[in-house]
């Protein structure tokens, strides 16, 4: 084990098994916040990963997670639209602290690659996740008032 | 090698996976159902099956989820109609 699969370890027992609770108990509000900040944990630990395992393909993998994490947190937004806007989520503090937390690990990644075309993929996925990630909170909290009529 | 990293990714799959069938609403049994799919993707990576991986990552975090919702959807939209009519 090298110093990024421990950072990988450590993400992935405090930020995903949170989620993993966090979804398994409480109110709609807080499973919906769990099952968004869980896509927008693993995918710095998936970065983290391809890092630890000297394997620049499996950049693919947090690539994808990036792409399809918000789009799955957005099909709940969609559907269960009626339930979210009696009692809407409220948590933009840990959102950033995740967002926060995904920034670092990209910038730490892109760092040890060096300029080079696995830098460039490394920001696009940088983007996507913390674009994609605040983009799905503030559908969750009912902030696109047009998918409110479902 | 990577034991730890292992260990944890099985801990986390096991907890998800017993939250997915100990929660008895579907719409939130979806909502674990699709942690579970993301858990899952990290743990055959750690197992080093990238392939695997990436299907699961495709199918488990959007494709289900949405396949679930519908059908709940679906079948709840009635009920909701007949409740109104009276």
């Amino acid at each position: 084990m090298n110093g990024w699969t421990v950072a990988a370890t450590a993400a992935l027992a405090v930020g995903v098994g949170a989620t993993v609770w966090g979804v398994a108990t409480g109110p709609l509000r807080r499973r919906v916040v769990a099952q968004n900040l869980s896509t927008s944990l693993a995918c710095p630990a998936l970065l983290l990963l391809s890092e630890g395992y000297d394997r620049p393909s499996y950049v693919d993998l947090a690539l994808l997670l990036a792409l399809l994490g918000p789009v799955g947190t957005l099909v709940f937004a969609r559907l269960l639209v009626e339930d979210l806007a009696a009692d809407p989520p409220r948590t933009w503090g840990l959102t950033y602290a995740v967002a926060a937390f995904g920034a670092a690990v990209v910038i730490a990644v892109c760092v040890a690659a060096g300029p080079s075309r696995a830098l460039v993929k490394l920001l696009v996925v940088g983007a996507l996740l913390i674009g994609g990630n605040l983009t799905a909170s503030r559908a969750l909290s009912g902030g696109f008032a047009g998918s409110r009529r479902g | 090698m990577d034991d730890p990293l292992i260990v944890v990714a099985l801990l986390l799959v096991a907890g998800s996976a017993t939250a997915a069938v100990a929660v008895r609403d579907p719409a939130r049994q979806a909502l674990v159902l699709a942690v579970l799919g993301t858990v899952l993707a990290v743990l055959f990576t750690v197992l080093q099956a990238p392939d695997v991986a990436l299907s699961q990552l495709a199918v488990g975090s959007a494709l289900t989820p949405l396949l679930i919702m519908l059908s709940v959807r679906k079948v709840r939209r009635p009920k909701r109609r007949e409740e109104t009519e009276r």
